[in-house]
């Protein structure tokens, strides 16, 4: 009768060694570098020279072939890695997406050349990738996009507007999801596929959007009748849609969907440790036992990718879950906090605060909302 | 799972399967057929020996082992001491002590004890299904020493007042016959150990629940479409799933280790998760049932009166959540540190 099982999978010596490790290496790099934890640092904060050194750490690319530059290592070691670094609040927006999703798709997808040639740099932290999937009449329904791919007999032509898309500023390459054919009504999710595009191709343009907080992390990508190689298609033409659900699952799945604004609530606990209140106590039993339990579900998912496993599902409870939980968080943050009035936080805890509450909603858009991922866990309950 | 607990699961399943229905849940006499049957099978099939040590004649399983048992009998809603039994046995067999081969309950909440030569009087909290036993495993304690102590039912038994779930009693004792007497070995736990298996049965319970809902949404209709087409019901429906899914991982530490059904971090987790889950999944799950929810006849009230009864036992969610905010901050550790630990 079980639905959803999360297995459950123990983190072993080797891991916790690595996680001290990561933990030693950021302690030693921020002090050298001068670097400033952040909240929502897969988002907010990019710095290339800090991808960089971990990609010579080899933290980087993780699970990839070492006959590409990957280091031939097992999901449950990146996903204690990435753990430590959202933790930290270390700043890993440059490489997030091509280490989290764009990279495994071309070691599943990619040609041998585009292998060869791409893998490494993601694992050496040199090579940053954008999404290409919303577009200003499509997002909540992707299949809906209307960027079109025309095949040529030498070449594709790609037209089309991209949205949204976080870091495509500072990205070498963009995952794009376009029609091949047009679309057909009764089988929407047919005559998608997904091109790998250099983002430094003539008549690809780049324009930033401000977000509410006043940063500009996020574009819009314009093709203009760009020409690809034909090997820019990624994967088989016309399986685009059943590829992306599986990048999906990577981007949905992982530690930030709860570890966004961990660094908050640590900051916060240093503060008031020995002046919270019996009901701040109780509300920070409540939070331990949530956080602890997300992280198992997405420990197990972890897994569920290494063995081969398509946990889309499970990926979906992690993301609505983990998006529940961090708009709770930062109320119960408040309400801990009855004791003491605002005005007296330090001010480095009410900047991550005042972030925190600006850039929470967004967490149940980006990636799918709430709301498509209870439909997702419907349909798989068979209840549509 | 190993071999041996696939197959041991796979004969718990049968028996349940025949013998477990709403019927016998609202008919629940010790002299009823269907319960006495059940009650054979069980003990014939020496399921309530599974923690016993071999040596004493049992499976020599381990607690970890027996979670999925525990999330089956819950599952099958089985109104009957089956686990209350399991876990006496388990007891008496760490004490080196032969199991019983009638079905027992057990209690860790006592007033008043006295023992005088071989008999106990005193009072004794919250017994479940007194009723269909004949002797009692407790964990009391007498002059700072905890003894576990088994002895014969005998007195007047009070029925609880309670969410009338699994029956309950208060029991005031008179010089009741004693069986065994032992102090009661360090490193067991006995609440930490009755709150985890607590949780494991009110994780089934709530799988239960999902299965109950989604499969009378997809045949009752209203406005001429079943109910499942309703994108309300259906983020009802999810939000269930999305309990009944971090539920589930929540137990995920006592599947680590044996010793972690004993520690209060990895007991007060899923109790705290499970009784959050038991909250939303009781008001969501009558809310998609309608009416037909609200009765006694249909069993998805048995359910939901079962999470009620156990999520405000031995301390509700709130009061662990004090418990396990203590325990964290009297540790001089930041908080990855004590959750890592
Ligand atoms: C900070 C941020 C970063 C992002 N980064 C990227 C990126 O890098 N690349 C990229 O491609 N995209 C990115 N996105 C876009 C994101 O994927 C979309 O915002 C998301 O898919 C929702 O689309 P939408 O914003 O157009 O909202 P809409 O789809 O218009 O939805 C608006 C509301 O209607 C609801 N709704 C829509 N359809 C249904 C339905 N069938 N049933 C019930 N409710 C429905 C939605 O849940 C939502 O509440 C980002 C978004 C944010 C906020």
């Amino acid at each position: 009768m079980t639905y959803f099982n999360f297995p459950h999978i123990e983190e072993d010596d080797n891991l916790k060694n690595l996680r001290n490790d990561v933990k030693s290496f950021l302690k030693t790099t921020f002090n050298s570098n001068n670097i400033k934890p952040q909240a929502d640092a897969w988002m907010y904060s990019a710095n290339p020279e800090f991808s960089k050194k971990l990609g010579e750490k080899g933290w980087l690319g993780m699970s990839f072939p070492k006959k590409y530059g990957g280091r031939e290592k097992t999901m449950l070691e990146r996903y204690v890695i990435t753990e430590e670094l959202l933790v930290a609040g270390a700043p890993v927006a440059a490489h997030w997406i091509a280490d989290r999703q764009s990279g495994s798709q071309i070691i599943r997808y990619g040609t041998e050349e585009q292998k060869k040639e791409i893998i490494p740099k993601i694992s050496s932290g040199e090579c940053f990738f954008a999404i290409g999937m919303s577009e200003p009449d499509s997002g909540s329904d992707l299949a809906s996009v209307k960027t079109f791919a025309k095949k040529t007999d030498d070449c594709w032509e790609l037209t089309g507007r991209k949205i949204w898309s976080t870091g495509a500023h500072l990205s070498h390459y963009m995952i794009v999801l376009a029609r091949t054919e047009k679309l057909d009504e009764k089988n929407r999710h047919s005559g998608l596929s997904q091109f790998l595009v250099n983002l430094k191709l003539p008549g690809v343009e780049i324009n930033p959007i401000e977000d509410m907080t006043h940063q500009k992390h996020f574009n819009e990508t314009v093709f203009n009748n760009i020409k690809l190689n034909k090997d820019a298609l990624l994967g088989e033409e016309g399986m685009g849609w059943q590829q992306v659900v599986g990048e999906l699952a990577l981007e949905r799945s992982g530690p930030e969907r709860f570890l966004s604004h961990y660094i908050l609530l640590d900051n916060f606990i240093c503060e008031f440790r020995y002046k919270m209140s019996e009901m701040g106590i109780t509300s920070l039993g409540k939070i331990i036992s949530e956080l602890q339990t997300l992280r198992m579900m997405s420990f197990s998912i972890a897994w569920m990718i290494q063995e081969k496993k398509s946990p889309d599902v499970q990926a979906a409870f992690v993301k609505e879950a983990g998006n529940v939980f961090e708009k709770k968080l930062i109320e119960t943050i408040r309400e801990m906090s009855n004791l003491i009035p605002f005005e007296k936080w330090s001010s480095s805890l009410k900047s991550l605060f005042q972030d925190a509450t600006l850039r929470i909603p967004a967490n149940s858009l980006r990636g799918g909302t709430s709301e498509i991922m209870r439909g997702i866990i419907s349909k798989q309950l068979g209840l549509r | 799972m190993k071999d041996e607990a696939k197959i041991i699961l796979d004969i718990c399943n049968k028996i349940l399967l025949k013998n477990v229905d709403h019927h016998l849940r609202l008919n629940l006499e010790p002299i009823s057929t269907q319960f006495k049957t059940l009650k054979d099978e069980i003990i014939s099939s020496e399921l309530t020996k599974l923690l016993v040590k071999e040596d004493l004649g049992g499976a020599g399983m381990t607690l970890t082992d027996i979670i999925p048992i525990v999330q089956l009998s819950a599952q099958y809603g089985t109104p009957i001491p089956f686990i209350e039994t399991i876990i006496s046995n388990f007891l008496l067999s760490e004490l080196n002590v032969k199991p019983e081969n009638d079905f027992i309950t057990l209690t860790n909440k006592t007033e008043n004890i006295q023992i005088k030569k071989d008999k106990i009087s005193g009072n004794f909290k919250s017994i479940p299904y007194l009723n269909l036993v004949e002797k009692i495993l407790v964990e009391t304690e007498i002059k700072n020493q905890k003894y576990i102590i088994l002895f014969k039912k005998g007195g007047k038994l009070k029925l609880q007042k309670n969410f009338l779930s699994e029956p309950k009693f208060d029991l005031d004792a008179s010089e009741l016959e004693i069986i065994s007497m032992m102090e009661k070995p360090e490193q067991i736990d006995v609440q930490n150990l009755l709150i985890n298996v607590r949780s494991i049965q009110s994780f089934g319970a709530m799988e239960k629940i999902l299965k109950l809902c989604i499969e009378y949404c997809s045949q009752r209709k209203q406005f001429g479409r079943t109910l499942s087409k309703f994108q309300m019901i259906q983020n009802h429906i999810s939000e269930i799933a999305l309990e009944v899914a971090a539920s589930g991982a929540s137990l995920s530490t006592l599947k680590n280790n044996n010793k972690n059904f004993y520690n209060l971090k990895s007991t007060a987790i899923p109790k705290i998760r499970t009784g959050i889950a038991s909250g939303k999944v009781i008001a969501l799950s009558h809310q998609v049932h309608g009416a037909m929810g609200f009765t006694k006849e249909y069993e998805l009230s048995y359910f939901t009166k079962a999470l009620n009864s156990w999520r405000n036992e031995f301390g509700n969610e709130i009061y662990w959540q004090n418990i396990l905010g203590k325990l964290f901050l009297n540790q001089n550790k930041n908080l990855w540190e004590f959750l890592n630990h």
